[in-house]
Order: C-alpha cells, then sequence, then structure tokens
C-alpha cells in the first residue's frame, strides 16, 4: 500500500466517521445523546495520554488529576469568586472556560513534566500516580477555591448552557442533551485533527523517537528535556479540556468525581484502544464510558444470561465482571484495537499483494 | 504503513455505536404502567462504600415480599438498583438515566450525602422525587422550601449530635470531651451540634481530630485525643473507624465515657469492637438509633422483627439478618408502599410529594415502638426521634425514655 | 508539663513506627514480586485482603484454632500467587509493561468485588497473633501487637536475605528476573522461577493481610489506603530492596506522625489532615528526584 493511498483511506474513514457522529443524534433518543457525549469526552483524554504514553513512551497513572484541575477551573470560572475581585467575580459562560481550563492543566503539566525527566518507567508510573491520589485530598484543602467535601454545585446556572432549556444555536434549536452531545463532540473532533497533524510532523517523530530509544533519540540531536516536557505539557491541556466538559456534562464537582480509579481507567483506556494508534481510541472511550453499566447487565449487558445478571447485581458483582473482562481483553487482543485493525490491515494488504502476483 | 481498509472501520464503527442503541430500553410514561410502578435508585455496590448496599438489598426484599402479595393497586413496584461506586459524578450519569431513559416514577433513598447533593437540583428542575435520601444530612429537611422534591428519613446528624451534647450538659459535670470526626459534611455536622447542645454547661470540647476516609489508621488522632486529657470521647466515624478507636483507645489504656454516633453504633459494629470481650472500652458507651436492634433479645419475639427475618430469609438469599442495615431499608420501604397506598389508582409525583409531606404513621414495625413517622407543615424530617441507649455486657440497654427533636 | 508534652511526642513516634509496620509488610510484598519478575503488582494489596479473609472465614466460621488458619492460610495463598501466574500473567508476560500492568489492575478489581462478593461489605475482627497485651514504658504505651509486626517484618528480611545471597533457589530466582534468556541457557527453568517468586508475594502479602486486619479492622477496602503508602514506602526504600521496604516503612510512619503533631504548632498549622496523603506522596518525590533509586536502591544501569 503506498503511503498516498493509505492517507486516502484515513481521510475517507474520519471523514466518515464524522458523519457518522453528526446524524447519530437523530436516530437515537435524546438521553443517548448526553451518554455518548462522554464518550467524546474520555477521548479527548485519552488522545492527550496516548499522546504522552503511547507515543513518547512515559507511563501516566496520574492523567485523572489533570482532569480534575481542567475541571476544576472551569467549575470555579463559572461559579465566580469574590476572591478574584473584578470582573472575575461573576461567573464566566461554561464554553470559554474550556480554552482556560486547558491551558492551566496544560500549565501544571509542563511544570510537572520538568522535574518527572529524571524519572522513568516505574518511578514516573509512581510519581503520577502520587499526584492522582494526592489531587482529592488537595482540593478538598483549598475549601474557598474548590468548595472543600460539597464541591460546586452548577445545574440551572445562567453559566450553564442548556441547563434546562433549549438552546439555539446557528438557527437550530437543540435539546439540552443534544448540546452537550454536540459540544463534546465537535471539541472530541477537532482535538483529534490536531493530534493527527501534531503526531504527523516533526514533533510526532521526536516523540516516537524518544519512545524507542532515548539514547538514540539524543544521539540524532532530538531534545529530551524538551520533548518529554512537551508531552506532559499537551497531554496535560487535553486531559483539562477534557475535565472541564465533564464538569460542564454533569454540572457538578467535587473531589471524589476524579477519583484515582479514572486515572487507572484512562490508562486502561488507551491500552484497549491501542497504544501509538489513534483509530481504536474510540474504542477505549467506548470502553471506559459504558463497561460499568454493562458489567451491572445494563444495554450490551443484558445479552447475558439471568443467572449472571443477578449475580452481578449483587454488591461486588460488577467489579467482578469488568475486572474479569479486563483481562480477558488484554489476552484477546494485545494491542488493543488499533493493534487488531492493524492485524485486518495487514491480512487484506498481503493477500491483495499475494492476488497480484 | 497498514491501514485497514475503509469499509471495515466505518462499518465496525456504526455498529458499535448502533449495538447499545439497538439493546436499550423502550421509554414508557414516567414510571406507572398498568402493571408496575418503576422506582429507581443508587447504591454502592463497589468502591469505598460497599458495605452500605446492604440498604438497597433491604428495600428491595420488602418491595418483593409486598409484590408477592399482589403489589399496591393491582401494581408491582419495581425497584432498579445502580451501582455509583459512591462517586457523585457517577451518580448524575446513572441518575438522569433513570429518570430520562429508563423513566422512573420517582428516585429512591439514593445513598450518601454528597451523591444527593449533586443530583437534588436536578431533580427538583425536572420535578421528579428524590424520596426518602439515604443521608443524615439536616439539608434535606431545612431547606425544604428550596427544593420540594427532596426529602430525608432518617433523623438528622445534627438533631444527633445536639441530643448527645444536651445527654452531657445535663448529667455530667464539667467534662472534657474529645472528638474523632470524619472529614466531611457528615462528621462535621456533628461536631457542630455536639458544640450547640453542650451549650455553656460547663461542659466543652478541647479536642477535635478529623480522618480522611483514605486514612488506613486513626491511631495517631486517638494518640492526640488522649493527649488533651479528655474524659469524654465522641466518635463520629463510619464502622472500620469506629472499631479501631475503641482499639486503639483501648491500648493507650484510655477509658473516658464514649458517645458513639448512631451510623456506627449497631450491636454487630460494636460486638467487633469489643474484640471477643477483652476490649472494655466498649463498656458504657451510649448511642441512639430509631430502628429496633436486630440482636437484641428483646425483640425475639416481636412480628416486625419476626416479619423482617422472614423477607429477608425468603427474598433476600444470603443476606445477613444482623446488619441493621437491612433493617434500615425496610423502614424506608414500609413507609414508601404507605404512600403509595394513599395514593390509590392513579399515582402522580406531585401526589407522592403531597403525601409525602403529610405523613401521620403511628407505627413502623421496624421502628422503637414509640418512634412515629410524621410530616406535615413546617415538619419536614420524617423521623425525628430515638432512643438513648447504653452498652452494657454485651449489649444495648435502654437509657431514658425517646427523646424527640424540634430542631430543622 | 515537658514531661508530658514529651512522653505525648514519643506516642506519636511509637504509633507512628506501629503504622509504618504495617507499611513495610506490604511494601516487602511489592518489592519480592518486582524483584523476581520485574512487575509492579497493583493488585497485591487486595492478596493481601483476600488471604486475610480466608484465616477469618477459617477461624470464625469453619471454627479453627488460630495457629493452623494462619499456616493454611500461606499454603493457599502461596498456591493462589502460583496460580494467578501460571494463569493470568503468563499469557501476557512476553509484551510490554503497561499490558501486564492493565491485568493486575482487573485483577485488583476483580479480587475486590470477589471480597465484597462472597463476604460482604461490613467489617469484621481478626485476632492478633500476639494477643492483645501492652505495656507501659515511661508514660508511653506499646502494644505487644506492634511489636509483633515490626518483629516480624525484620524477620522476614533475614530470611529473604537467606533465600536470596544463599540458596540455590534463590540465586535461581534472581537469575530469571535480571536475563531470562541467559539463565535459561543456564538450565534454570524461568517460567517457574517467575511463578515462585508470584508465590513468595503473595505468601508475604497473606503475612501482611493477617498482621495489618488485628489493628485496622477487616474488611474489603482495608490494604487501599495501605497500598498507596506502601508503594511510598517500596519506592523510598528502593524498589528492589527488602531492607529499603522496612526502613521506608518505618520512616513513612514517624514522619508523618510528626507532621501531624508538629500541626499543633502554628509554624506547621496549615498541615491539615487531609494533607497527609499528599504529605507521604512529596517525601517520596523529593527522594526520587534527589536520588532516584531510593535509598537502599542500586542504580538501573541503561542498556543502548
Amino acid at each position: 500500500m503506498t503511503p498516498r493511498l493509505t492517507r486516502t483511506i484515513g481521510f475517507v474513514t474520519f471523514a466518515t466517521f464524522v458523519v457518522v457522529i453528526a446524524v447519530l443524534p437523530s436516530f437515537i433518543s435524546d438521553f443517548k445523546a448526553r451518554d455518548y457525549s462522554y464518550v467524546g469526552i474520555y477521548l479527548i483524554a485519552l488522545l492527550g495520554l496516548n499522546i504522552l504514553t503511547g507515543y513518547t513512551g512515559q507511563i501516566s497513572l496520574g492523567h485523572g488529576a489533570f482532569m480534575a484541575i481542567g475541571g476544576y477551573t472551569t467549575a470555579i470560572l463559572m461559579a465566580g469568586n469574590e476572591e478574584f475581585g473584578g470582573p472575575l467575580s461573576g461567573g464566566m459562560k461554561d464554553v470559554w472556560t474550556l480554552p482556560i481550563a486547558g491551558l492551566v492543566a496544560g500549565l501544571f503539566g509542563l511544570a510537572f513534566g520538568l522535574p518527572a525527566l529524571r524519572l522513568s518507567g516505574l518511578y514516573l508510573a509512581l510519581a503520577t500516580f502520587a499526584i492522582a491520589v494526592a489531587m482529592p485530598s488537595t482540593a478538598k484543602r483549598l475549601e474557598e477555591f474548590t468548595g472543600g467535601g460539597s464541591g460546586i454545585q452548577l445545574f440551572g446556572t445562567p453559566e450553564l448552557t442548556g441547563s434546562i432549556a433549549n438552546v439555539r444555536i446557528f438557527g437550530w434549536s437543540l435539546t439540552p442533551n443534544d448540546w452537550m452531545y454536540y459540544l463534546a463532540w465537535s471539541i472530541a473532533l477537532v482535538a483529534f485533527a490536531v493530534a493527527w497533524l501534531i503526531l504527523r510532523g516533526r514533533t510526532g517523530r521526536a516523540f516516537r523517537a524518544v519512545r524507542d530509544s532515548e539514547t538514540a533519540a539524543v544521539s540524532s540531536g532530538v531534545s529530551l528535556a524538551r520533548y518529554k516536557t512537551l508531552a506532559f505539557g499537551i497531554s496535560a491541556a487535553y486531559a483539562g479540556v477534557a475535565g472541564g466538559l465533564f464538569v460542564i456534562a454533569s454540572a457538578f464537582i467535587n473531589p471524589d468525581a476524579f477519583p484515582v480509579a479514572l486515572s487507572i481507567y484512562l490508562l486502561v483506556g488507551i491500552v484497549v484502544g491501542g497504544l501509538g494508534g489513534l483509530s481504536g481510541l474510540v474504542f477505549g472511550a467506548i470502553f471506559i464510558a459504558f463497561l460499568p453499566l454493562w458489567a451491572q447487565g445494563q444495554d450490551l449487558g443484558s445479552l447475558l444470561p439471568d443467572r449472571i445478571i443477578e449475580e452481578t447485581q449483587k454488591p461486588g458483582g460488577p467489579a467482578i465482571v469488568y475486572g474479569v473482562v479486563l483481562i480477558l481483553l488484554m489476552f484477546v487482543i494485545p494491542n488493543g484495537v488499533s493493534g487488531l485493525f492493524r492485524r485486518i490491515g495487514q491480512l487484506i494488504s498481503s493477500r491483495r499483494y499475494s492476488r497480484s502476483k | 504503513m497498514r491501514r485497514p481498509s475503509v469499509l471495515v472501520l466505518a462499518l465496525a464503527t456504526a455498529l458499535f455505536a448502533m449495538l447499545p442503541v439497538a439493546l436499550a430500553g423502550s421509554s414508557s410514561d414516567p414510571g406507572i404502567s398498568p402493571t408496575t410502578i418503576l422506582i429507581g435508585g443508587t447504591s454502592p455496590l463497589t468502591g469505598p462504600a460497599a458495605s452500605y448496599a446492604t440498604v438497597a438489598a433491604g428495600a428491595k426484599a420488602y418491595f418483593d415480599s409486598i409484590n408477592a402479595k399482589g403489589g399496591v393497586a393491582k401494581r408491582k413496584i419495581e425497584y432498579r438498583i445502580s451501582d455509583d461506586a459512591y462517586n457523585p459524578a457517577q451518580t448524575v450519569q446513572v441518575v438522569r438515566r433513570l429518570v430520562e431513559q429508563d423513566k422512573v416514577f420517582a428516585v429512591f433513598n439514593t445513598l450518601g450525602t454528597e451523591a444527593n447533593l449533586a443530583i437534588r437540583d436536578y431533580l427538583n428542575q425536572v420535578k421528579v422525587p428524590q424520596l426518602f435520601v439515604a443521608s443524615g444530612a439536616t439539608t434535606w429537611g431545612r431547606d425544604a422550601a428550596s427544593y420540594p422534591w427532596t426529602i430525608g428519613f432518617q433523623p438528622s446528624y445534627a438533631a444527633e449530635g445536639f441530643v448527645y451534647g444536651q445527654y452531657i450538659a445535663k448529667t455530667q459535670k464539667k467534662r472534657k470531651v474529645a472528638v474523632l470526626f470524619q472529614n466531611d459534611d457528615y462528621g462535621k455536622d456533628l461536631l457542630a451540634s455536639l458544640k450547640s447542645g453542650l451549650g455553656r454547661s460547663g461542659s466543652k470540647v478541647v479536642a477535635a481530630e478529623p480522618y480522611e476516609v483514605t486514612s488506613p489508621d486513626v491511631g495517631s488522632q486517638i494518640g492526640k485525643l488522649k493527649a488533651s486529657g479528655a474524659n469524654v470521647l465522641a466518635i463520629f466515624a463510619t464502622p472500620p473507624f469506629a472499631i479501631q478507636a475503641y482499639v486503639f483507645a483501648n491500648r493507650l489504656g484510655w477509658r473516658p465515657l464514649v458517645f458513639n454516633n448512631a451510623v456506627s453504633g449497631t450491636s454487630n459494629t460494636m460486638t467487633l469492637a469489643s474484640e471477643g470481650g477483652k476490649n472494655k472500652s466498649v463498656e458504657g458507651t451510649i448511642s441512639t438509633s430509631p430502628l429496633k436492634d436486630p440482636i437484641d433479645p428483646r425483640w425475639k419475639n416481636d412480628p416486625g422483627m419476626k416479619q423482617y427475618r422472614a423477607i429477608l430469609a425468603r427474598y433476600a438469599k444470603g443476606a445477613n439478618p444482623n446488619d441493621a442495615n437491612h433493617l434500615y431499608g425496610m423502614a424506608v420501604a414500609y413507609e414508601t408502599v404507605s404512600l403509595l397506598k394513599r395514593l390509590g389508582a392513579n399515582p402522580t409525583r406531585v401526589g407522592l410529594m403531597a403525601a409525602a409531606r403529610s405523613i401521620t404513621s403511628a407505627g413502623n414495625p421496624f421502628l422503637l415502638p414509640g418512634v412515629s413517622v410524621k410530616t406535615g407543615k413546617g415538619d419536614n424530617f420524617p423521623v425525628q426521634q430515638g432512643q438513648l441507649q447504653r452498652w452494657t455486657k454485651g449489649r444495648w440497654v435502654p437509657l431514658g425514655g425517646l427523646w424527640t427533636s424540634k430542631r430543622n | 508539663m515537658v514531661v508530658a508534652a514529651f512522653s505525648d511526642f514519643m506516642q506519636q513516634v511509637v504509633s507512628g513506627l506501629a503504622s509504618g509496620g504495617i507499611y513495610a509488610l506490604l511494601a516487602l510484598a511489592l518489592v519480592i514480586i518486582h524483584r523476581s519478575t520485574g512487575v509492579i503488582n497493583f493488585a497485591q494489596g487486595e492478596m493481601a485482603t483476600l488471604s486475610a479473609y480466608i484465616a477469618w472465614t477459617l477461624t470464625v466460621n469453619h471454627g479453627w484454632s488460630y495457629w493452623p488458619a494462619f499456616a493454611a492460610t500461606l499454603a493457599i495463598s502461596f498456591g493462589g500467587g502460583v496460580g494467578i501466574h501460571r494463569v493470568v500473567i503468563r499469557p501476557v508476560e512476553r509484551g510490554s509493561v503497561l499490558r501486564i500492568v492493565i491485568v493486575t489492575i482487573g485483577l485488583l478489581v476483580a479480587i475486590n468485588g470477589f471480597v465484597i462478593w462472597e463476604w460482604g461489605g461490613e467489617p469484621q475482627q481478626l485476632q492478633s497473633p500476639f494477643g492483645t497485651d501492652t505495656y507501659s514504658v515511661g508514660g508511653v504505651v506499646v502494644a505487644a501487637h506492634d511489636i509483633g509486626t515490626i518483629v516480624v517484618a525484620l524477620g522476614i528480611v533475614l530470611l529473604l536475605w537467606i533465600l536470596f545471597q544463599f540458596t540455590k533457589v534463590g540465586l535461581a530466582i534472581r537469575a530469571a528476573a535480571v536475563n531470562p534468556e541467559e539463565a535459561r541457557l543456564v538450565g534454570v527453568r524461568v517460567t517457574w522461577m517467575l511463578a515462585l517468586g508470584w508465590g513468595l508475594a503473595a505468601t508475604l502479602g497473606a503475612v501482611a493481610g493477617m498482621l495489618t486486619a488485628p489493628t485496622v479492622g477487616l474488611d474489603p477496602q482495608m490494604m487501599q489506603a495501605v497500598l498507596i503508602y506502601a508503594f511510598a514506602a517500596a519506592v523510598l526504600g528502593g524498589i528492589d530492596s527488602p531492607i529499603g521496604a522496612v526502613v521506608g516503612g518505618l520512616l513513612l510512619g514517624v514522619l508523618l506522625n510528626m507532621l501531624s503533631y508538629l500541626s499543633q504548632y502554628s509554624a506547621f498549622g496549615w498541615f491539615t489532615e487531609e494533607l497527609r496523603l499528599p504529605a507521604a506522596l512529596l517525601i517520596i518525590l523529593v527522594v526520587l528526584v534527589v536520588k532516584p533509586s531510593g535509598l537502599f536502591g542500586r542504580p538501573e544501569v541503561k542498556r543502548v
């Protein structure tokens, strides 16, 4: 397969996907639109994490914390706070908080990336894990800004677009759920395109060089410090935007909304989706968003026999299902969904070559 | 570079996206059909609060027993329990799903103060009843005017703390009180009302140590509390940490007068804390509860408790009857069924809340005799009474008569 | 007044050592699994909890007496560790580290769920092999259980040292971990050595679980908070060093209690309870940045 053909296929696939996303709400119930917007939100976070872990080879078990930073930025800006004084005392419209959420989280990512240069592999994983663990407690401590344990309630506030009433945009009237869906997915698709652009360019090549062999990268003139830190910053910014969207979707934030489990599930998402590939990440996002539900026997899970569903609804049951499914997935698709696609592609292209003999 | 063919990817995406759609439940009018009443709620089936999942199990067992007798006005009560892993963001998602997709008639007995705070604004906006929340925060009753669709059930933590404070004020002289409290609304509520109950009696809180749910142990806190020289210890902690408090106090040789909060005051917890009888710091602990105690021999032949055990045995196989959470769930379910019966053949959400604000139930077979469930104009706390009790030789012995809180 | 303050201070140190002993025990399990297989096992805490529940159910539900139950739990845990390696880990061993991490996360979630599903979420009590006696030394109270825990931890360090330094099996485990290909060439049955490593770690975890439960209370979440501190202790001490795990754990316990004790003085007033965990992790981060392989660890040499 020539590179040009590959790229064309990629574009067409992406275009198809965009079309599917755009028309999907017309085919599904209103509520499902909100459900699916979470898939878009997780996709954004996974795109970021993948840049760091899949492409630059740095494990992060702390991206839930960057989501939390973005989320709290959004919430605090929307709620307004007298401590800020001046024009920021009042609330800010939700959509405008998102770039700021991304920026703030990105800065924290850069700030963390610098000392993280000294760590790698296991130690980096533990250091990022430390951030994820420390985040809820820190949020609780900074009560004047974060609302402490009770958090910040945003539902029904004017800053939250489409709390109850329909949203009018470009001449259309959208239900609040559809609005959330389109907001999340338009940002997700843009994020996807941006990630693709970054990764195919010089930066992406530098990232891959760092992942494959740091020593070789250095001897080729790639600055480890710059690219590793940059990867952290970009991935944190993505997570921040995702976090802000998450808070907008839930209309509520408190320290428990971004627990340690979230950071772990994000990592699960990129491994299931497939490291170092973008196409599978959508499936990773679907996995994170829906497996907990399926594990309780809802939706897809209702395909399971009744006896099993009964057992899984007992306390602890859904967790057993989740863990077992996760393990089985690692057996069956070791390189994630992207890896699966690659294999399918290999099979198809090898058949083409053999046929053209 | 190898890329999959267009068709495969597009097909896979479309299929995957459609699949949940194809299997989604169909929508119906809000929860009432000719044969069922659908109510939904969240419960921490996984995660740090999984020990409270038995509340929902108890309620479900009761509903099942009513259904076996034909239900209410020829409708069976379907109680859909969803896991929220004690994460309020997940609670929001799950509850929206229950309301907008499953179209439940009411959201019932959702567990956790933060969880309920997260969904309260939403439910009140969409006018769906947030019935009998499983939390003792004062706000459920106090803010009823702003949130007419939300109502609590159990005595508030504020009432409880106040009662302890008043007891100390009236019966003890010049005590120094030390408090171990969970660092969230539940613990802080109890602490604040304890102080308020102490008033200007001469006894006061000399030390208060918080702990986080993520703490492995509270040894350091107990040490500091003992060092304060206090002779009364108030434990405003959940069962695992309450037990630890007794264990550490005992190790330090500290024998204060202990007040243990209702959440951890179950006989089960107290028995464990006594470490097989070797830990004497449990002796004389004072606590309160509106519920009958499953292991109290007083209720061995009590019809209500017999019913409780029978229902659990029949509809919740494997459930431990000594776990008082089951009993609490059943008590709430009992009141709910009473409400539904009052609504008759055409239940409406508006009617449900009106009924919930005008309860005059004299007796609940699972609550202590004399404890009434009552709401009315200006009274938005269904249960406002309890029985002080003292732990004596391995069981709870009533201390005085029922107390009633007028505080809101 | 000063005497009273000093004994309060010492009491906090002692209770810090007691907590630290618990972190040390689980940290030992983490160190062993990493040392013998190169893997960080996120499920280590849950496996320890499961072992503690097994001990509990044997003594309480089946009426066994303590020591036979203790021994049986060790044996079952060892078998369980080996079993988990053969069934769950071996299929993914050759792949990326991340894949193995995800599998251990799956184990964590599944085992935690299983414990809740089987035994419910309410707290239970497991007795201590050291009894409930306490000793008072100059106004400071020390519990027999806590002394016993630290002694056991140090004893394990000694046994491990003997195992790795002086026995063929220990040598084989180390070889299999460091360079599996070459070890195979020399006749080491690498797969069995890895399984042995898992079994050993599971056994250590069982000890950790059975000694943690009497203090902290037996419930499904018992090890989750401890796991984080244990990770911190293991990293602090050096991820491959058993003695590092113990020193790291004790140090961590004492340091945190010190911060808590000092918070009564205004200079440290900002240190509130919420910051206990972040403080532990900050300490770790600082140590890692200064000495990346931990207190007793040896620096990794990267091959080009």
